[in-house]
Formats: C-alpha cells, structure tokens, sequence
C-alpha cells in the first residue's frame, strides 16, 4: 500500500504506463520475497536432513552440505521404527477421518432437513462448542479414557470419530440445507423414512463435502500431537510424537539430521494431500469462517 | 447465537422448511401430525450422535474436572479429600499463575492482531489480477497446513543459536548473533511460528475479499479515494464479519497453542519442564501441573480458570464489536 501511493505522489510527471509498470513491479517483488520468507522455514528443514551431525552443530552456519547425506532419509527408518509409527498414524487417521465423516454427514443432515422443538438451541450448542478450547476439555477427557482402560487402545479416536465434530457438522448442515427441497419430497410422497433418504439421496449428491471432510479429519488426526503424546504409550504411538520424540541415542542425545528428514518425511504427504485436493480443502476452509 | 448472526444465510433454509410445511398445515391437517412427530423423532435420531457425543466427550469431562478442581486428587494417593475452595485459593495466590497468564494474554493481543493483519495483506495482494496468483495462494497457504511437529522443528533448526540461518543471516550483516531459542527471544521465535501460518487467515479473507461487489471498488475510484481509503472504508467494514470470526478463533487458538512445548530444547516424555521461561504460558503451566506433578486437582482449577475467562474475553469481543461489525445482507446477492 505504502509503495503505490508513494509513486502517485512523486511520479505525477511520469507517463501512467510506467507508473503501472513500475507498481507491478513492486507488487512482484513483495510477492515474491514473502514467498521466499514462507518457503524458508520447511526448505531449512529439507536441508537439515541432508547435512552430518556435524555440519548442523557448526558455529557459524554450515550453510549448505559439502555432499548431500541422502543416506539419512533411509538411516531415519531403521533408526526408529519409522514404518511401524507411520501405519499407527495411518490407522488412527483412517479410523477418525471415516467415522466422523459420516457421523458429521449424519447430523449436518438433521440439522438442514429436519426440526424439532429445541432445533434452535441446539444449533446454537453446536456452534458455541466450536469455540471451545479443546486442550481445556482433553485433559479431564484423558483422565476418564484412563479410569476406562482405553488408555494405549485407538478407542478414544473410535469415540471421538462417532461424536461428529461441530465444524464439519456445519459444513455438511450448510451443503445439505443448499440442496432443493424437491430432491426429499418425492421421496417422502413414496413414503421413503428420513433414514433412506438420506443414504440413498444426500449422501451420494455430497462427494464434495464427503472429501473435503475427510481430507480435513485425516490432516487433523495426522498432526495432532498432543492426545496421542498423552494416550498412547512409545510402541503404539503416532509418527507424530515418534518424530518428535524417539530421535535420541543411547545417552539419550538428539540426532538432529534424521530428525530433520524424518520430519520432512512425516510433512510431506499432507502438503501432497493439500495439493492434490487443493480446492475441497480452500472451500472447506472458507466455508468455515462463515463469510 | 452469536456465530449465527455472523452468517445472514444459517437460518434462511430452516426457515424456508418452516413455512413451507405450515403452509401445507390446513390441507392435511391429520396426516401432518403424525408425519410432523415423525419429522421431530427424526431429528433426534439424526443429531444424537453429536448430543451424546457432546454430553460424554465435552460435558462429562469438564464436570469431572470441575468436581476434581475442589479436591486433592493425584491419581495415586488414595486418601485424597475434598477441600472447597483450596485449589482456587492457591492458584490466585500464586505469582506463578498470574505470570503464566499475563504470558498468554500478551502472546493473545500480538500474534491475533498480527497474524490477522498478515494475513489480510496477503488477501489484498494475491486478490490483485497478477499472473501465477494461484501459484502464490498455494504456496503462501502451504505453511498453514504443515503440523506443529513439522513446525516447530524447522523453526528449532531456522533459529538454531549456532548453526541456524537466522544467526547466520545476521552476523553476515554485521550484527550479533542471538539465543534465539532462550530467554528472552524465544518468545518472539513462537510469534513467527504463528505469523508462519497467516495463510489460514489469507484463505479466509480471500473468499471474503471475493465477494465483495465490484461497483463498490468502482463507485470508490470515480469519487477519487487513495487504495488505502478504500481499503479502509469499503474493504475492511465488508469483511469485518470474518475478521471477527478470526479473531475470536485466533484468540482460542492461541491460549491452546503446543508451540512452547515443541520449541524447548530437548523433548522428553514431560516435555514442559524445558521450556523457557518467557514461552511459559498458561496452558504449559497447566500441563506442567497435570503431567509433570500430577497435581489433577490443582490443575483442574488451573483449567476452569481458563476455562470462564475465555468466555469473558469471547464475550468482550463480540460486546465490544457489536456496533463496528457490519452485516451484508444483500437480498439480492443470494437470491
């Protein structure tokens, strides 16, 4: 903002070509380097995991590796069990992701199609429990899954995935209320339950939603540290807390340059699920910051 | 509620299903009951998964852990009693809470605002008709979708005292190199970690941005206003239901935030008991309560505390916004 009117203010003489040239120009620049500034923190990473142990304890900087330590993005699998972590997450995610698609599908639809006495409330429950810090309600959550013996067992993500989650419910209960009234009265005129209409009709019309909701629960459980840090125990747990924590030595030292291509490992599947399903993602995204 | 008057479109197709099934009301008067009692069995039916869900995962827990905040349970010690107020007591009179919280109510009014104001920027910019903006949305959104894990080790290497870019940027230029990852930098390496995924907030504007009529630009131009008045007068009121969103969001986020924990130096199964003084917020105190002493008690007071205040602050904002917040509802943008 501050380059555009700076130009129109000193550059009144200039032909107007030049002065939208010019401001191109700057628009381009500022682009390009902000794009820099947020590609630099994951490039870091990347080469990190392609330096030796020494090169990345060097004082000053080692800036780039004498020879690419390819070798350290195989070394980080029998390090740790890296397989054995990434099918845990893969589990977790899958069983999540699936479930609390469907169940968010479920009550997206009952709140779209349906109503009742108390529909209003409830919506609004539904809303103002999104904006519940959700660290506030695991800790006690953790202390009664463990009262339960489901600590170290994927049943809390069975539980949490029947649940539904109040901001894809909102996304389905935004796409099914879209939907025309017609589709559900013939229906009903047949004498078909709310239940077959919605498997048979709205569940096959909203693939869209189905995967970005999907993608969205799986990046979610994917990334999420925290609940299986407190649940699971070091074999069961997810690449996540595998990442971040199991990349030491017998003396309990870090080894930062498998830690770096682990994680560069751990990162890019989900930057390659973003690019694939780019746009459900951004609409998912947009929808839910309720313009 | 609130998060409902933010979008005039929630309640138009439940209202649109209203009226259209009492206008149906004098013609099948007998059948319209037992079908409406159907239609009501029916939502329930549907959203009981969340109500259950709700009641058990949500509402159980936090009852639990507000019966808890009244006693001295630590999971071990099987002669753990009642003791009322105790727990609250000794929180308000712990310097250690109150440092903890003035923390996190510092680190909420930096990085919200500042992540809202990168973010908005990056809307404008990549909304302007440039070749390859695609090319720049995704890529600046990218950082957004990187977990923390992934997050907080790069900016452990990127901020690395010894062997990071950042020092090495900066003695290249003559200045001295920094412990970044210490007292009392570190804090400002957490605020960057949340500046990096400014891309959320981009996205959200973006679509914001875009449904902003033209004419109104247009209108704008002819009447002679500088971009920035623009921006200012047209751009931000149409978007200042979002804005709101994010902050709000923004807020929550941030109280909830792992960065501290990610951002210490070495990870042990604790995790907390590494992290540096000045990134100490209050969620890290009450993890350090919980994990660490396993104080559940204590720390269950620490929670609800939390717990009312971000509802405080949830309300100041939307009490404090009332007036400035503009809805745009346009009859005939939504036909």
């Amino acid at each position: 903002m501050t380059a555009t009117t700076a130009t129109t203010a000193t550059t009144a003489g200039i032909p107007v070509r030049v002065r939208v040239r010019t401001r191109r120009l700057a628009l381009y620049t500022v682009l390009v380097s902000v794009t820099g500034l947020f590609l630099g923190p994951f490039g870091w990473l990347v080469l990190s995991g392609l330096k030796t142990q020494g090169e990345l304890a060097a004082s000053p900087v080692h800036w780039l590796p004498d020879t690419f330590q390819w070798h350290n993005f195989t070394d980080a699998f029998t390090q740790i069990d890296f397989l054995g972590y990434a099918r845990n997450s893969l589990i977790i995610a899958l069983l999540y992701a699936a479930l609390v698609t469907l169940s968010s599908a479920f009550v997206g639809f009952g709140f779209a199609r349906l109503d009742a006495p108390g529909k209003k409330v409830l919506f609004g429950v539904l809303l103002g429990s999104m904006m519940l810090p959700q660290m506030v309600t695991l800790l006690p959550t953790y202390l009664i899954f463990a009262k339960l013996g489901m600590v170290d067992t994927y049943w809390p993500w069975v539980l949490w995935g029947l649940a539904s989650a109040p901001y894809l419910v909102f996304l389905f209960r935004q796409f099914f209320a879209g939907l025309p009234r017609e589709l559900e009265e013939a229906a009903i005129v047949d004498g078909c339950g709310h239940t077959s209409i919605f498997w048979r009709i709205f569940l096959p019309q909203s693939w869209p939603v189905l995967s970005a909701s999907f993608i969205i629960a799986f990046t979610w459980t994917w990334g999420d540290y925290i609940a299986p840090q407190l649940l699971l125990s070091t074999d069961r747990t997810t690449l996540a807390v595998a990442v971040m924590t199991a990349y030491v030595n017998e003396g309990g030292t870090p080894v930062p340059e498998l830690q770096a291509a682990a994680s560069v490992m751990y990162v890019v599947p989900i930057l390659l699920i973003f690019l694939v399903a780019q746009r459900g993602f951004v609409a998912g995204m947009s929808t839910s910051g309720l313009k | 509620m609130t998060v409902d008057q933010m979008s005039p479109v929630a309640d138009r197709p439940s209202g649109r299903a209203a009226a259209s099934a009492a206008g149906r009301a004098p013609a099948t008067g007998r059948r319209r009951l037992s079908m409406t009692a159907r239609r009501h069995r029916a939502f329930y039916l549907f959203t009981s998964p969340w109500i259950i869900g709700f009641l058990l995962l949500t509402i159980a827990p936090m009852a639990y852990a507000l019966w808890l905040s009244f006693t001295t349970f630590d999971g071990i010690s099987p002669n753990w009693k009642y003791v009322g107020l105790g727990n609250y007591r000794e929180l308000f009179n712990d310097p250690v809470t109150w440092d903890a919280l003035g923390r996190a109510g510092l680190f909420a009014v930096t990085s919200v605002p500042l992540s809202i104001a990168a973010g908005l920027a990056l809307a404008v910019l990549v909304n302007r008709p440039i070749k390859a903006r695609g090319v720049f949305r995704t890529l600046l959104y990218l950082p957004a979708v990187v977990p923390p894990v992934g997050a907080g080790l790069a900016f452990k290497l990127l901020f690395d005292p010894n062997s990071g870019a950042t020092n090495g940027v900066m003695t290249f230029f003559g200045f001295e190199a920094i412990g970044w990852l210490a007292d009392p930098y570190v804090r400002y390496v957490l605020l960057m970690t949340v500046l990096w995924s400014a891309g959320n907030v981009m996205i959200i504007s973006l679509a914001g941005l875009q449904d902003v009529p033209r004419e109104l630009h247009e209108a704008a131009r002819i009447d002679g206003a500088s971009a920035w008045r623009t921006f200012r007068s047209i751009t931000v009121p149409l978007l200042s239901p979002v804005l709101l969103f994010q902050t709000v969001t923004g807020m929550i986020a941030s109280v909830q935030t792992i960065m501290p924990m990610l951002l210490a130096p070495l990870q042990d199964t604790s995790g907390i008991t590494t992290i540096p003084q000045s990134n100490y917020l209050y969620m890290m105190h009450v993890f350090a309560q919980y994990f660490a002493l396993g104080r559940y008690g204590y720390a269950s007071a620490l929670l609800w505390v939390l717990f009312v205040l971000i509802l405080i602050a949830t309300g100041l904002i939307f009490k404090f916004t009332s007036g400035v917040v503009f809805y745009n509802v346009d009859p005939e943008a939504k036909k």
